[in-house]
């Protein structure tokens, strides 16, 4: 007896901590590098691995380097190659963070919270701390977070002639859509 | 009589001009070049999914060798099927140890994935970017762009 009710505390234990993180395999991750001379380094990944822990504040993202699909083949072998992001060497992206003030989410509550989370931000072998605003929005069971925020190309050693010539902006913009449930 | 004594003034500015044009036509042809419909690429590959997660979580660097950058069509049965912005992504995943491929469809072929089911025995198109260990979930991903499916 004394056995079967230890079984059930540690299986409603277990659901309960495997309940604070909420993962997501179709987080959408988007750049925009677009200049005035060059509309074309723009692209998008919908196969971006996510994951919230509502109780410790942890955010984590990994996305597979090639499976950002651009418009244009040439652009895309270009941001995979050698003299850009070297996808075969370093082929994913990674983010590890943690939302700076938890108090600024009640993830119990409906609502929509502005917060910010800080962390690590992995591209081609190097890692830049950022700080990065999101939103999060609850609704029942489910978190959708958004985030809008630039990075700079020469924090991860990303240079070159069409950087250098303006055709692909310094500091590309990102977009971050994901529903964890 | 000024022309005739500088012939080569004027080959030179229809070698120039002649040039400019290449360079331009190669810049739009590159700059409006789009990629093509994966429903008319050739596949260099066609395979059944459980076997080929398997192959990536055996030994992923072979694997990738292998599959990455190329078309494959990959069989089998929708394991999960989540939505993304207003179209969906369609996974099928190995239920002993949790390793997926998941598929993204190029924009003219989104309405067809929305008409699969999980459970549905399907055959999916797309252009393979290889696969990794996921260090958020622990299990080897598969991923597809530019899908289409044909049910």
């Amino acid at each position: 007896m004394k056995k079967t009710i230890l079984f059930l505390v540690l299986v409603v234990a277990t659901g309960s901590l495997l309940a604070q993180r909420k993962t997501t395999t179709s987080a959408t991750v988007s750049f925009d590098a677009t200049t005035s001379l060059d509309a074309l380094p723009k692209a998008t990944n919908k196969t971006v691995i996510g994951a919230i822990d509502t109780k410790t504040g942890s955010v984590q993202f990994e996305a597979n380097v090639k499976n950002f699909a651009f418009s244009n083949p040439t652009m895309q072998g270009h941001f995979n190659g050698e003299k850009w992001l070297k996808s075969d060497e370093f082929p994913k992206f990674t983010f590890k963070g943690n939302i700076t003030d938890l108090s600024t989410v009640d993830f119990t509550k409906d609502g929509s919270y502005n917060t910010e989370v800080e962390g690590m931000l992995g591209i081609k072998g190097a890692e830049k701390k950022m700080k990065i605003p999101g939103t999060v929005v609850v609704k029942n069971t489910t978190l959708s977070v958004t985030s809008n925020f630039s990075i700079a190309l020469a924090d991860f050693g990303i240079t070159g002639v069409p950087v250098d010539a303006g055709k692909v902006s310094k500091n590309p913009k990102i977009t971050v859509v994901a529903d964890f449930k | 009589m000024a022309k005739a004594k500088r012939p080569w003034l004027k080959r030179l500015l229809i070698a120039f001009l002649v040039l400019v044009g290449i360079g331009a036509a190669i810049y739009f042809y590159i700059a409006l070049e789009k990629q093509p419909d994966t429903k008319n690429e050739k596949a260099a590959f066609t395979v059944n999914a459980i076997d080929f997660i398997r192959e990536f979580e055996n030994d992923d660097k072979t694997a990738n060798k292998k599959y990455a950058d190329k078309i494959i069509i990959v069989k089998g049965m929708v394991s999960e099927i989540e939505a993304v912005d207003t179209t969906v992504n369609i996974k099928f995943i190995d239920t002993t140890s949790g390793a997926y491929a998941i598929f993204d469809f190029q924009d003219q072929h989104a309405a067809e994935a929305k008409t699969a089911r999980v459970g549905d025995f399907v055959s999916i198109k797309g252009s393979c970017s290889g696969g990794a260990l996921s260090e958020i979930l622990g299990v080897e991903f598969i991923t597809f762009k530019r899908c289409t499916l044909n049910k």
